[in-house]
């Protein structure tokens, strides 16, 4: 049996190339079939993850741990304790967590009032650790003037650059926030203003405010609380093995504690990866479907063109079922190997040109929104080991649709008329 | 010899080896169905955009005093501190033919509260018989009924409805800064409860009757904030706004404070998703394109090369190669055209269908929002016009070309050769 | 990234018209009707001769507080687009409680505002209803005067937010002052750059504060006139505020009565109270 097959893999691989030109051709359009497809899904994976990662890292991160009724009503209420800080960091200590994470930032959120000599405007104001911002969140790189707060700053605050304005504020000028604290006393908090951000977003850029986490926690008489921990980690693929150890450590149903999934603490992200996903599994089916009949064509072509040759090998004796094997495994061959060579060859080609991303700035405007996110023009591929698995059952699927046909038609063959044909 | 002869006889070859020209016809037939069907789809996506981002709530165009905005000044109202003759003023936004439809607005910052729970929102005025032509906003009722002219009645947002625990037939008091400097204030009737899924919207909007808001805010009959139109292809809003803006010269004079802007205008990000959309077309072309040159330069070059004895004794018999290569090409060029044609009469019902009866995907995903618009989940499609046409060019383009090299290779046959076996 | 956008956008745009007139009504009248808010303890007794400059702006600051307070007041404010006149009553028990009432005009005759602890709520007569207005909405500008919440909210006097000095000692149109300039410690939660304030030596009343921002601009003039006797203290009745940026409009407080240190209970703030029509 074996060594069967052994012969046939050999009457196979001297047959391909013995026919150079068909075998080249064929094998061409696979390989740059391949070769687009790996680079198409690398690109639209890439694209796919930098939304949701800008998503995430202008919101509350990949999981967002609050307090149960915090994600109804957002109050000051609703906060964590420094008892469940504690919790949270044992159970972010946890292996299944710690490997994952990229960073943590805590932050205790309120609404208020920012009052400067020349007026006064309803803000969102964020207290955060500055370090932790630094690795997490897209505010500070969209710094327009002045710096980003700093470890040891106290007094000082972040603004979004259309608020600086209405508030006739620039960075160094003095204003107060004014909100209810815990007591539901009102209280005002003197701050500087020590920088200015500009995301492109207005909701942003008109009503947030950030401000040193000790600064608001002393402001709001919530010595150690924070209205939520995010989590910033390594891709949106590591939320669900994430959220399975927080829950566990933190305790299933737990009442004072619970871990958000962006989906859920961002629905509105959620829907709009979600037709992403859609769009894009819709192109590549397409895409798949293109190659695949190219390569099919081809193949199948060829091995009309050796009507004569199979009625020869059949004259010699050779079973039906034989030369049927014969061509099938001919298939097999050339799109396993040309599939392989393609797949290699669209990884090489995004890992040695695209590694840092394709530019698509001439394709857009600077600044749009979707989903409440700005598209960053710059797109940068990624690989999933997913999409090596698929694309070799891709590879596999081609080659025994392009092979089975073919194969049919040989074990078809009328030996005399076969003859007959002219090649 | 003459040149026909060659292409003759390359169209005909299509029928030599019908399975081979089905196969390679079909991949370039699917090539451009899915090109123009995903165009299609592309430009429903951003036609659905704009049309939720400008129907539900805002209008295509909209006229407003030039200090309204971005404050939205209570004072600042259409024509100036005296006001206008709303009638004449809608009329004469009416008037411009490419807008549909035109109603006047009203609007103040107040609070609905039931007593013991109080919501902040926008208070917004409208007239109930004009409104419907222009917004859906009317349309996303979900209990009770809507507010009647001249009457203390308000339709409220349902997660409004749920914070102040009110629903249709309670009463609940608005309060709101008027123009007067005084604090406007009076009971009205909740008539009913509407839902359009944005929360923006259900949380902090109210809607009354716009004679009823001008009472509330003491603001007389003449002065109102905003007129907003509906412009049915969105496309034309801008020069709607501009043609506007010169009725509005002519009939209530130059100094009128008051301004038409299109929604490209106040909505920019819209414009810009819509332009993107349409750059990514081209990528996805080349790429489509690109594979089925594959396709249909193995199939030329199968075909020639099987009919290498033939071309070689028509050479020898005295053509030239140029009509050899000539076959070849016309070969392509029919396949090209066949392959045109059954793509074409495949897109086309597809087309037709998704765009006048668009399935619902709702199992796929729900409904979010883009660039401020809320996208339904269906498959909606735009008659790429444009792509109907390149993607065909496309199609002879790739043909052409992946025609070339057999082409070539098939007029250079030495006959002698050939014919003799090698 | 979607804000509870709702919120801040409804927020934003209440506040816009200045709205919360009547959360900002309870706010002013904190305390007394002083347009400083309630401080703890009695007022200050007249600062000695060799009193520091900190020690008579207390005073000056402190002239119009007490443990409680009763008064009328007519209120005038002219803005670019409307001009009014109010009448109202006001009381005030330390800085827990306060109670304003609109006497005129007419058709706001009822309306009430009433602070008790950290709640507020508002009667609107018209309708007859009482709604309680979430403190977390607050405006700049109460009913639409140009006093902000600055001006009526805090809890802390001017001595304590401020570093002050005397600028000028000497002659005015023939009156003895002292001009001092206030300014801000670092990290007191004030808006101001500076304050100037003129006060008269021999009666310690003040004359005028400007408001200017850290750039040194001045934004708005408060003069105060009228120098009255209520009960036995001499106080301004009449406090007028001038926007630097529109000279036109202008917010003018006078004090037509004035009691302190009245018999007042927390009972006379309650809700019952809030709908009373005296």
């Amino acid at each position: 049996m074996s060594s069967s097959l052994r012969l046939q893999m050999r009457l196979a691989v001297r047959n391909l190339i013995r026919q150079r030109r068909r075998t080249l051709l064929s094998g061409a359009a696979m390989v740059v079939g391949m070769a687009l497809l790996v680079f198409s899904r690398a690109l639209a994976e890439g694209g796919h993850e930098d939304w949701i990662d800008a998503g995430v890292r202008l919101g509350s991160g990949h999981v967002s741990i609050q307090a149960p009724e915090y994600r109804r009503q957002r109050t000051l209420e609703h906060r964590l304790t420094n008892d469940d800080r504690l919790a949270v960091d044992a159970g972010l200590a946890e292996p299944g967590v710690a490997q994952r994470l990229v960073a943590e930032a805590p932050r205790l959120a309120v609404q208020g009032l920012a009052s400067s000599a020349s007026s006064a405007l309803p803000v969102g104001v964020t207290g955060v650790d500055p370090t932790a911002e630094q690795g997490f969140s897209l505010l500070p790189e969209r710094l327009e003037a002045g710096r980003y707060l700093e470890p040891d700053d106290r007094l000082h605050a972040y603004v979004g650059a259309r608020l600086a304005e209405r508030l006739d504020l620039e960075p160094g000028d003095r204003f107060v926030l004014t909100a209810q604290d815990a007591s539901g006393e009102i209280v005002g908090q003197m701050a500087r203003v020590v920088g200015t951000f500009r995301t492109g977003i207005p909701e942003a850029d008109e009503a947030l405010i950030q401000i040193p986490l000790r600064t608001a926690q002393e402001w709001l008489g919530v010595p150690g609380a924070v209205t939520s921990i995010d989590l910033l980690l390594e891709s949106s693929r590591a939320v669900r093995p994430v959220l399975a150890s927080l829950e566990t450590a933190l305790g299933e149903g737990s009442s004072t504690v619970v871990p958000l999934d962006w989906r859920e603490a961002q629905p509105e992200l959620d829907a709009a990866v979600r037709m992403d996903d859609w769009a894009d599994y819709v192109f590549h089916t397409i895409l798949f479907g293109i190659a695949a009949l190219a390569i099919i064509n081809t193949i199948l072509m060829s091995v009309m063109q050796r009507t004569r040759e199979f009625g020869v090998l059949r004259a010699l004796g050779l079973r039906r079922a034989e030369v049927g094997r014969l061509v099938f495994t001919e298939g097999m061959l050339l799109t396993i190997v040309s599939g392989l060579t393609g797949m290699l060859l669209g990884l090489a080609v995004v890992w040695l040109f695209f590694r840092d991303g394709l530019d698509f700035s001439s394709l857009m405007r600077e600044e749009m929104t979707a989903a409440g996110v700005v598209i960053d023009p710059v797109i940068v591929p990624r690989f999933h080991p997913t999409q090596i698995a698929q694309s070799l059952f891709f590879i596999l699927s081609i080659g025994i649709l392009a092979s089975i046909y073919p194969a049919w038609r040989a074990t078809r063959i009328d030996v005399a008329e076969a003859m007959k044909f002219a090649e | 010899m003459d040149e026909k002869p060659g292409w003759r006889i390359g169209w005909r070859n299509l029928g030599r080896n019908r399975r081979r020209t089905w196969i390679t016809a079909s991949g370039l037939a699917l090539g451009y169905v899915a090109v123009v069907v995903m165009s299609g789809l592309a430009g429903g996506l951003v036609a659905e955009m704009v049309d939720n981002g400008t129907g539900i709530l805002t209008g295509q165009l909209q006229v407003h005093s030039a200090e309204y905005l971005p404050d939205r000044n209570l004072y600042a109202t259409v024509g100036g501190r005296d006001g206008v003759d709303v009638e004449t003023l809608v009329r004469a936004v009416a008037s411009v033919p490419e807008v549909a439809a035109a109603t006047p607005r009203v609007f103040g910052a107040g609070l609905v509260s039931t007593g013991s729970a109080t919501v902040a929102g926008v208070l917004m005025g409208v007239d109930v018989e004009l409104e419907p032509a222009v917004s859906r906003i009317l349309t996303t009722l979900r209990d009770g009924e809507l507010p009647r002219a001249g009457h203390n009645e308000i339709l409220i947002g349902s997660e409004m409805a749920n914070q102040v625990a009110a629903g249709p037939g309670d009463t609940v008091v608005l309060v709101a800064p008027a123009g007067d400097g005084s604090l406007g204030n009076d009971l009205f009737v909740v008539s009913g409860v509407f839902e359009t899924t944005l929360t923006d919207l259900d949380l902090a909007w109210a809607i009354a009757p716009i004679d009823a808001l001008q009472t509330l805010l003491a603001l007389p009959a003449g002065r109102i904030h905003e007129v907003a139109a509906r412009v049915d292809d969105p496309w034309a809003a801008s020069d709607a706004a501009r043609a506007v803006n010169a009725a509005l010269t002519e009939v209530l004079g130059d100094d009128l404070d008051a301004e038409a802007r299109a929604w490209t205008e106040f909505r920019p990000e819209m414009v810009d998703y819509a332009r993107l959309t349409e750059s990514m077309q081209w990528v996805l072309l080349v790429i489509i394109f690109g594979m089925a040159i594959f396709g249909v330069a193995n199939t030329l070059l199968m075909s020639s090369f099987e009919r290498r004895k033939e071309f070689a004794l028509l050479l020898a018999l005295g053509a030239r190669p140029s009509m050899i290569a000539g076959s070849v090409l016309a070969e392509a060029v029919s396949l090209a055209a066949l392959s045109l044609l059954a793509g074409v009469a495949l897109a086309v019902p597809i087309l037709v269908w998704w765009h006048t009866a668009p399935p619902d995907v709702s199992w796929l995903y729900g409904g979010f929002t883009m660039s401020g618009g809320l996208m339904r989940p269906i498959l909606r499609v735009e008659y790429p016009w444009s792509m109907l046409g390149l993607t065909g060019v496309s199609l002879f383009f790739t043909a052409t070309v992946a025609a070339v090299l057999p082409a070539i290779r098939s007029a250079r046959i030495p006959p002698a050769d050939t014919l003799s076996g090698r | 990234m979607k804000l509870p956008l709702c919120s801040v956008t409804a927020n934003r745009i209440a506040f816009r018209s200045g709205l919360l007139g009547s959360a900002g009504l309870a706010l002013v009248f904190l305390t007394a009707p002083t347009l400083a808010p309630a401080a703890r303890g009695q007022a200050v007794d007249r600062p000695p001769p060799d009193a520091t400059p900190s020690e008579i702006v207390d005073y000056v600051d402190r002239l119009m507080r007490g443990e409680s307070s009763t008064g009328e007041v007519l209120m005038e404010v002219l803005t670019e687009n409307w001009g009014r006149e109010m009448r109202m009553t006001v009381s005030s028990l330390g800085t827990e409680y306060a109670l304003v009432r609109i006497l005129e005009p007419k058709k706001d005759a009822g309306t009430a505002t009433l602070k008790s602890g950290t709640e507020i709520w508002n009667y609107l007569p018209k309708v007859d209803r009482t709604i309680k207005i979430p403190a977390s909405l607050m405006s700049a500008s109460w009913m639409g005067s140009h006093f902000t919440n600055d001006d009526l909210v805090k809890e802390s006097r001017l001595v304590e937010d401020y570093d002050i000095t005397i600028e000028y000692d000497g002659s005015r149109d023939g009156v003895d002052v002292w001009e001092f300039v206030l300014i801000p410690r670092p990290e007191a939660p004030v808006v101001w750059g500076s304050i100037r304030y003129q006060v008269r030596k021999d009666d310690l009343m003040p004359v005028w504060a400007r408001y200017h921002d850290e750039d040194g601009s001045l934004m708005r003039t408060l003069t105060f006139g009228d120098f009255r006797t209520f009960g036995d203290r001499l106080v301004p009745a009449t406090m007028r505020m001038v926007p630097e940026d529109d000279p036109g409009e202008y917010t003018e407080v006078r004090y037509e009565n004035l009691e302190f240190d009245v018999d007042l209970a927390p009972d006379d703030f309650s809700l019952r109270q809030l709908r009373a029509r005296n």
